[in-house]
């Protein structure tokens, strides 16, 4: 190509790239029928899926709503923080800075959820979180904690991990627990929360940590089997989870596999194949399809172009739906809609009622779920 | 700096209160050694076809080619757009046999390494060949090619949703049998021999015949070589080639051991590679071969008595340790060549 | 074309520098600063909105990336650029300051300014234990090993509970106010303030040990190393300086992001952040600090301000990356004519 040509080129993508389109929308402050809410969680990235699958509840929310109420129209904009704490320390401000925006539905992960609080903590916007689960969030003690702004209508990992403990062995009379983490924020903590329960039905015969993305997970099967343990507990998410299993398979190991929310993904089946048959899961969820009748299941699908409702789909519309309840109460300011979702009392897609307690969680807790594979598709057992 | 994570003293242990205490477990060594040896060298020896993607390009170039980890990642989902497209086997398709299983596999693994090889030469011409002709610094390749390792990874990623992806069994995991515990499964004595194979065809080739001649030329003095007449360019190309080559069949064997592959799967696997490359002693063919056997090997060991959690930091431990000794590496060449 | 590649703003810039007199030097560098001091408001006036990033805070996207990135790649140009040694784990120095910062705030209730000196005998410390086997090797041996290094940290954070594990530390206090100046997430602009004025230090630093002995004995060794042994000059003891030096801004980058983000985790210190960072000093042009002030600005910069195509984002900057190299693969500003190594095979960096 001729040299000219290129370097013409180069400097016009340049220019485009450092004052294009600027696509910016400072949501006017001032217009009285349109306020906006924000959906903050991974829309790319390694942990896509995760926010990919939760956005369609929040959009088919809003879209009922709408349809309901001319008066004041909701808008929803989405903020990737790419379930990374690093993205979210610069999105939440951003978000914050967005006056238009009265209520956060997020964050999908619990990283990206600490990160956020100091800015949305300082502008007073409430964030009410699909699925981040982990404890410190919610507790009074921790430095961490989200409160007062912070919401989450999920059951945290401090309810999740026993009751993974307790649904891996169920009707094992003697199990032997080997608990793997991935290193990471969610797996980590989620291993380590089992082990108090694992204790006291049974021993635990070994424990690793292998870090999220590794290749090669034939070591630890064979540890695994050297240690003769009968209940293998994974915290971690699909990818790992599906090399792990298969190694375990592979290396001739019999016994049960589990696994916590960050597994139970639909691909997990695919992904591990024969080694997925049989293998327990948890989540603080309930499947939306099976709350929704077949017309609203094909309403959904109109709205949002998802057939199969992903996971935290539910969990994703009632949080955005406690928002939604607010604004048709008129509460259309941030300190109006905390005060309303603090101390307001909201109806779950299942019936279920949420209030929330002082420190953001669902008051009673929410049910985890356990689930089962079977025939390469996950189903819903029973109450974990 | 370090809390020697090591140390068995009680105080120490108490005071620092490490979260994932070191149980160091030298049972394992005795109970599982041929285990951990078989399945340190199945590993290593991938490392190996894929630190060959780095060494040999090193050998001509004294660059680090930091794309080689994408090219990786593209081998793996070409076997896979092999199998699973091309060749029309579902994620349940029932495991081959005999001939039809041998024919499927060489074709898979000869249409990755294809593929890893071509993008490797357009790597090369993208990343490497117009700032060699203006004689640029070597750190403008090494972001050059870090931009085109960014522009691969975060396509593939697009094109797959960053959704992980896998591959039907096809070849089905029955065992020779066991010696000592270790279980000579099909798949793990494929991704020994193959590899092996694989080294001393190369080795040959760039011992004894012209081209591979050339190439050591190259690499010695590159003023020299092209007073002798060596197409200089054609070399390097031919060097990316053969760095590709191998590559996809690591790639190959990788996706058919571990039956998945991810966008981001070439990262992990890059710095394995590129350590093994440094520790067998970079731009030296035999280096790379050695490295990753002793990598695997390391891998393995440092696992199962340390636990998995230390394993990248007993590696880089062991790296340093060795660098001391012998600055070039494990089989590094002499310090007059590597510096021109 | 031939003009595009060929023209040397940096040394343009030079021979008009060189013309003015001391007095409109130095109310040129007065008005710059002001000038840069003011740049936080921009998003906000109208003439410059197009700056404005969309979905993150333009304010605090100044702060993080673009300040941090600055302060950083002017400190792994004293490594990369004036003593011409491949760093590729310098996210590690980073990652000290922030942990030092980190622990000490949370546990023993000392503020940033208390700190500092600490985060920075740290990172200056572990650049010692560092430099001190892996400076004996040679370009890219030294390079693997840096980049053990900084895997090194981050995996011992994660596996230590000082260091909080896989969860990292949360709750670590804003700085206190100084000369009324309030530190706390409303107001990014004087966090901004505060990282220039640190970016304006290590520039006067740099500029100081340029003139001087050690710059000059960087510059030596950068040349070739064996030549400038052979001078007299001890290469080990000024490699050990630049690697330190460079490392002292990190740690110091360090302490200030961990009071700026509040919550640290061992996932902020992956080794993108050090490709990024290598990869900004050699965009910006290495050894020249201006160019590499440019260079970080743009790069940290350009993703955000592309937010709204963020699908492909990180494509278009591999593109850019590439592209720019190919382009001009001594950067934007290249460093002065003279102290480009005439350009043999294989030049070292």
């Amino acid at each position: 190509m001729n040299k000219k040509i290129v370097s013409g080129l180069a400097i016009a993508a340049a220019a485009t790239l450092a004052f294009g389109v600027v696509a910016t929308a400072p949501a006017n402050a001032a217009a009285k029928k349109t306020v906006t809410l924000a959906f903050q969680g991974p829309l790319t990235g390694g942990d896509a899926q995760l926010g990919q699958d939760q956005i369609p509840g929040a959009i088919y929310a809003i879209a009922l709503y709408n349809a309901k109420n001319p008066a004041v129209k909701v808008e929803l904009i989405k903020a990737d923080s790419q379930c990374d704490g690093t993205v979210a320390a610069n999105i939440a401000p951003g978000v914050a800075a967005n006056k238009a925006v009265i209520g956060v539905v997020g964050t999908s992960c619990s990283g990206e959820a600490r990160n956020s609080f100091p800015a949305y903590r300082a502008a007073g916007l409430t964030m009410i979180a699909p699925s981040a689960s982990a404890v410190s969030l919610t507790d009074p003690k921790a430095p961490d904690r989200g409160f007062p702004i912070f919401h989450r209508v999920v059951a945290h990992d401090g309810f999740q991990a026993p009751a993974l403990a307790r649904y891996a062995a169920k009707g094992v009379t003697a199990p032997k627990y080997y608990v793997i983490d991935d290193m990471t924020t969610y797996g980590g903590p989620l291993a380590k929360g089992t082990l108090a329960t694992a204790k006291k039905l049974g021993t635990v015969v070994g424990t690793d940590s292998v870090a999220k993305g590794t290749a090669d997970y034939t070591s630890v099967a064979s540890k695994v089997k050297a240690s003769g343990a009968n209940v293998v507990i994974y915290g971690g998410y699909t990818t790992d989870a599906a090399k792990l299993f298969k190694a375990l398979r592979d290396g001739g190991y019999t016994g049960i596999l589990a696994s916590g929310d960050g597994t139970n993904t639909s691909d997990f089946p695919g992904l591990a194949g024969k080694a997925a048959e049989g293998v327990r899961l948890t989540a603080a969820d309930v499947p939306f399809d099976k709350i929704l009748t077949a017309a609203q299941l094909a309403e959904f699908t109109k709205i949002t172009g998802v057939k199969v409702p992903g996971l935290y789909s539910t969990t994703a519309f009632n949080a955005t739906n406690i928002f939604l309840d607010c604004i048709s109460q008129g509460k259309l300011t941030r300190p109006a809609i905390q005060l309303c979702v603090n101390s307001g009392s909201f109806k779950g897609v299942g019936g279920d009622v949420i209030k929330f307690n002082r420190y953001g969680d669902i008051i009673g807790g929410a049910p985890v779920g356990g689930y089962l594979v079977k025939n390469g598709v996950i189903i819903y057992d029973a109450v974990a | 700096m370090w809390p020697l994570p090591f140390g068995g003293v009680a105080t120490l242990h108490n005071t620092l209160d490490l979260n994932r205490s070191v149980d160091m477990n030298f049972s394992v060594v005795t109970s599982q050694f041929w285990s951990l040896v078989l399945q340190g060298l199945a590993l290593g020896l991938i490392y190996a076809l894929v630190s060959l993607g780095y060494t040999m390009v090193y050998g001509v170039l004294r660059l680090i080619n930091f794309a080689n980890s994408e090219v990786f990642m593209f081998g793996t989902f070409a076997t896979l757009y092999i199998e699973v497209h091309f060749l029309g086997y579902g994620i349940n398709a029932p495991s081959l046999h005999g001939f039809k299983l041998v024919y499927t596999l060489a074709f898979a693994l000869l249409a990755s390494m294809l593929a890893c090889a071509i993008l490797a030469i357009i790597v090369e011409l993208v990343a490497y060949r117009r700032l060699r002709a203006r004689g640029a610094n070597r750190l403008a390749s090494l972001i050059s090619a870090i931009g085109v390792s960014i522009f691969l990874l975060e396509g593939m990623r697009i094109i797959t949703i960053s959704r992980p992806m896998t591959t039907p069994r096809l070849l089905d995991k029955w065992s020779f049998g066991e010696f000592h515990g270790a279980n000579f499964r099909i798949d793990t004595v494929m991704t020994i021999i193959a590899p092996i194979v694989i080294f001393v065809v190369l080795d040959q080739f760039v011992n004894r015949s012209r081209l591979g001649k050339s190439i050591r030329a190259v690499s010695m003095s590159e003023e020299n070589s092209k007073l002798m007449g060596i197409n200089i360019n054609r070399v390097i190309t031919l060097t990316f080639c053969i760095g590709g080559l191998t590559t996809g069949a690591a790639a190959f064997l990788y996706t058919t051991v571990y039956e998945n592959t991810i966008f981001n799967v070439g990262f992990n696997m890059g710095i394995a590679a590129f350590t093994a490359a440094v520790l067998g002693g970079i731009g030296n063919l035999r280096g790379a071969f050695y490295g990753g056997i002793a990598l695997g090997l390391l891998e393995q060991f440092a696992s199962a008595m340390l636990g998995s959690q230390w394993k990248a930091v007993t590696v880089f431990t062991v790296l340093v340790a060795v660098l001391l000794f012998k600055p070039n590496g494990l089989f590094g060449e002499a310090v007059q060549q590597t510096r021109t | 074309m031939a003009n595009l590649t060929r023209f040397n703003l940096r040394d343009k810039g030079a021979d008009i520098w060189a013309g003015w007199s001391r007095l409109v030097r130095t109310i040129f560098v007065l008005g710059f600063i002001v000038l840069m001091g003011l740049l936080p408001f921009a998003a906000a006036w109208g003439p410059t909105s197009f700056l404005n990033t969309p979905i993150t805070s333009f304010q605090n996207v100044l702060v993080y990336p673009v300040g941090m990135f600055i302060l950083m790649a002017l400190g792994l140009n004293i490594v990369v650029g004036k003593s011409g040694l491949l760093d590729l784990g310098y996210v590690a120095f980073f990652a000290i300051g922030a942990y030092t910062q980190g622990i000490l705030s949370t546990l023993y209730g000392w503020n940033t300014w208390e700190i500092m000196p600490f985060g920075i005998a740290f990172a200056m410390l572990a650049g010692v234990i560092l430099g001190l086997p892996a400076l004996r090797l040679r370009g890219d041996y030294l390079a693997i090993i840096t980049l053990g290094f900084g895997e090194i940290i981050r995996i011992v954070a994660i596996n230590l509970s000082i260091t909080g594990g896989p969860n990292g530390i949360p709750g670590i206090p804003n700085p206190p106010s100084i000369f009324g100046l309030k530190f706390d997430l409303m107001h990014p602009q004087i966090y901004f303030w505060l990282v220039l004025a640190m970016i304006l230090l290590v520039v006067w630093m740099v500029r100081r040990f340029t003139i001087r002995r050690p710059g000059r004995a960087w510059e030596a060794i950068r040349q070739d190393e064996d030549v400038a042994a052979l001078m007299g000059v001890n290469t080990l003891v000024y490699k050990l300086w630049s690697f330190v030096i460079g490392a002292a801004v990190g740690g110091a980058a360090g302490v200030l992001y961990a009071s700026k983000v509040a919550v640290i985790s061992p996932d902020m210190f992956k080794f993108d952040v050090s490709i990024l960072i290598l990869a900004c000093v050699v965009f910006g042009g290495i050894g020249n600090i201006w160019g590499v002030i440019m260079g970080a600005a743009i790069l940290a910069y350009l993703p955000e301000r592309i937010r709204f195509i963020s699908e492909a984002r990180q494509l278009v900057f591999g593109a850019v990356l590439i592209l720019m190299m190919n382009l001009r693969p001594d950067g934007l500003l290249p460093r002065k004519k003279r102290e480009k190594i005439t350009e043999k095979r294989s030049t070292n960096v």
